[in-house]
């Protein structure tokens, strides 16, 4: 999921004919004094991230004038918000609020079908309301092949009025010709002269249609990458996700790899990463070990193969030619069954790495090991 | 007997020519697949793998009537190559391919309703009904054996480790369905539940499941309203794992509290579905519900 950038979002909101606050990014304090100097009008300044909740954190700041605007970016940029770095700001006009909304395009995967979400109780608190008072959110399914139709925008004009259901109607060709997986604002501000304004957006891409969206490449270098060795596994398509135990995983398939995590966990064991590949062969592997040799924070490295496509011979010597060209200094265990196991397990003997064909037996060693050298 | 697939299903291979699609064509025969024809646009009349060519799927469908569809197709054709078999009248239709467009998915389920056509998928290995010798997609048949066992998964490899585990301590199964790994997928656990619950020859349902997602949340009504009677056993994965990223407001107002493996935990106690709480668990709990 790629998660734009509020401003980012906002400036696709704008091309759809969208309400969105005049404003401009500032990268340093200095920037956004000047930017705030050009305003004349009262400012908010909010950092860029991917997580949100950012009022609650007292990383939203309202300011008069160019100085407190200064001061106040300075303390911004100094701020890690949930763990995130600041290094973009935007700096908008302030809205002149009569009524704050919350509107959301989601996909309900339980019904499989797109989902239209409005609530009048939008602001910080929308989660907690609408789980105290369900009845303040209108949930409206949308077929994909049919979209909206004019008993949807009925029924938002019955319940709010017609702009709004313009407003929705616009957002949802933003949701679908962008391949959404979330949009949201909240709060989307009704002004005092009862024109509908984004505050704020969310806008989440899902990943996997990027190849037809050229200019979300172009914002996408815009994105600070979290972690360079789980966004080069995503280029693979293998998912390699950071933890905080000393024990590294090297396995294939989501459930499997959760599964070997759980198992970890039981016998007193921490994963410091896993990397799930696809079902890979004996060059995937290959790659894998040099992913994973860049990783740090272990202390033994599990590998887990279920070879029901591949052949365990040709994967085993993956492995070894790649520890034989670059050795790592931590214990290698190798579970491994499926096709030419035997073979597989012969290999990798020669090249002294212990071989297990049960997985808790391969799960007991590792933690074992992983105790002696925490 | 079996559900979904049997040994009348006549699979269409839509992508024939391709590598992947040539030795799983082989595969998938050499199992006792009926697999007769194939479709790739250009390439109509020749035979691969002795399996008749055409040039397009409504060819194919009428003129060897297919009832079944696997396509070794690019994520990104796919949705124009679902619909196309969609709209021919098939009606098993099996998407193995991840990547998919995630509006493209939507898409593709919502003509399979429209058109009373069941989609697997996407993201999975496929199925396999190891008693009508019948398997679409590429899970590896030898682990797998006849038996009193129906097995509904959300993951591959992890259902090839506990299945061959079933199938080391000769518990067989009578179909096995991948149903996807993806957060859209045609068709639930719930639904696969209700197959089995009408399936003669399946005395045990059993739900590999993972954390995310409200499925096992489903299935678990179905057994608690008892529209499924049969016993079902099950064993969810990441119950220790780390709590991936919220998606926002949204993502938690939508799923209504749903998803955490205390939320599925909960919902298979009342339903009285006992849970294996590692893979190696599963075996014992399988035979406990076995005459």
């Amino acid at each position: 999921m790629v998660k734009l950038r509020e401003y980012q979002a906002k400036e696709i909101f704008r091309r759809y004919g969208l309400m969105v606050p005049r404003g401009a990014i500032a990268r340093s304090p200095e920037e956004a004094k000047s930017i705030v100097s050009s305003m004349d009008c009262a400012v908010v300044m909010k950092p860029q991230l991917g997580v949100k909740k950012r009022g609650k954190a007292g990383a939203i700041a309202f300011v008069n004038g160019p100085e407190e605007a200064f001061r106040e970016a300075v303390r911004l940029f100094n701020m890690q918000v949930y763990g995130e770095e600041v290094t973009v700001l935007l700096a908008e006009e302030k809205l002149a609020i009569k009524k704050e909304l919350y509107v959301a395009i989601t996909i309900d995967y339980a019904a499989r079908t797109p989902v239209l979400m409005i609530s009048d109780a939008g602001g910080m608190d929308v989660e907690e309301i609408l789980a105290t008072f369900p009845e303040r959110l209108l949930k409206i399914p949308v077929s994909i092949i049919a979209g909206i139709n004019h008993e949807i925008t009925e029924r938002i004009t019955t319940k709010f009025d017609v702009s709004l259901s313009e407003v929705i109607s616009r957002l949802y060709r933003v949701f679908r010709d962008y391949d959404a997986e979330l949009l949201e604002i909240n709060p989307l501000i009704l002004t005092t002269n009862n024109e509908y304004w984004a505050a704020d957006a969310v806008l989440n891409i899902n990943e996997d249609s990027l190849f037809r969206h050229e200019d979300l490449l172009e914002m996408k270098k815009d994105i600070p990458v979290e972690d360079p060795l789980a966004e080069e596994a995503n280029q693979k398509s293998w998912t390699y996700i950071r933890l905080d135990g000393n024990i590294g995983i090297l396995s294939s398939g989501a459930g499997l790899t959760m599964a070997i995590l759980d198992l970890l966990h039981n016998a007193g064991g921490k994963a410091a990463n896993f990397l799930d590949t696809a079902q890979i062969d004996d060059a995937g592997i290959f790659d894998a070990f040099e992913l994973l040799s860049r990783a740090s924070g272990y202390s033994v490295l599990m590998v887990n193969i279920f070879a029901g496509l591949n052949r365990c011979d040709l994967l085993a010597e993956g492995i070894v030619r790649y520890l034989q060209k670059h050795p790592m200094d931590v214990p290698v265990v190798v579970r491994m069954i499926g096709n030419h196991e035997a073979e597989g397990h012969k290999i990798l003997k020669a090249a002294n790495i212990e071989p297990f064909s049960y997985l808790e037996d391969a799960i007991e060693r590792v933690v074992a090991l992983a105790e002696v050298s925490p | 007997m079996s559900i979904l697939v049997s040994r009348d299903t006549r699979v269409l291979v839509v992508g024939i020519t391709g590598d992947a699609a040539q030795h799983h064509t082989r595969l998938m025969k050499e199992y006792g697949t009926h697999i007769v024809a194939g479709v790739r646009p250009g390439a109509g009349g020749q035979r691969v793998e002795g399996v008749p060519v055409f040039n397009t799927v409504l060819e194919a469908a009428s003129e060897r009537g297919c009832n079944a569809a696997i396509f070794f197709v690019p994520a990104k054709h796919m949705k124009a190559a679902a619909i196309e078999a969609i709209i021919a009248g098939i009606t098993l239709i099996v998407i193995v391919s991840e990547h998919i467009p995630l509006h493209d998915t939507l898409e593709i389920i919502a003509y399979a309703e429209k058109h009373g056509a069941t989609l697997i998928g996407p993201n999975t290995p496929g199925l396999i009904s190891p008693l009508e010798r019948c398997k679409i997609g590429f899970v590896p048949s030898q682990y797998y054996m006849p038996g009193p066992v129906g097995v509904a998964s959300r993951s591959g490899t992890l259902t090839y480790e506990i299945v061959s585990r079933l199938t080391l301590a000769g518990i067989g199964q009578t179909t096995c369905i991948g149903v996807g790994g993806d957060p859209a997928i045609g068709t639930s656990f719930a639904r696969v539940g209700l197959l089995f619950q009408e399936d003669p020859a399946t005395h045990v349902i059993l739900c590999i499941g993972e954390v995310g997602g409200s499925m096992e949340e489903d299935l678990a009504e179905l057994v608690y309203q008892k529209k499924i009677t049969k016993p079902v056993v099950s064993y969810i994965a990441g119950r220790t794992a780390p709590e991936g990223k919220k998606m926002g407001h949204a993502g938690a107002i939508i799923a209504g509290g749903r998803g955490s493996i205390k939320s599925k935990l909960k919902a298979f106690e009342e339903a009285n579905i006992p849970v294996a709480a590692i893979p190696g668990e599963v075996v014992p709990l399988v035979r406990k519900f076995l005459p």
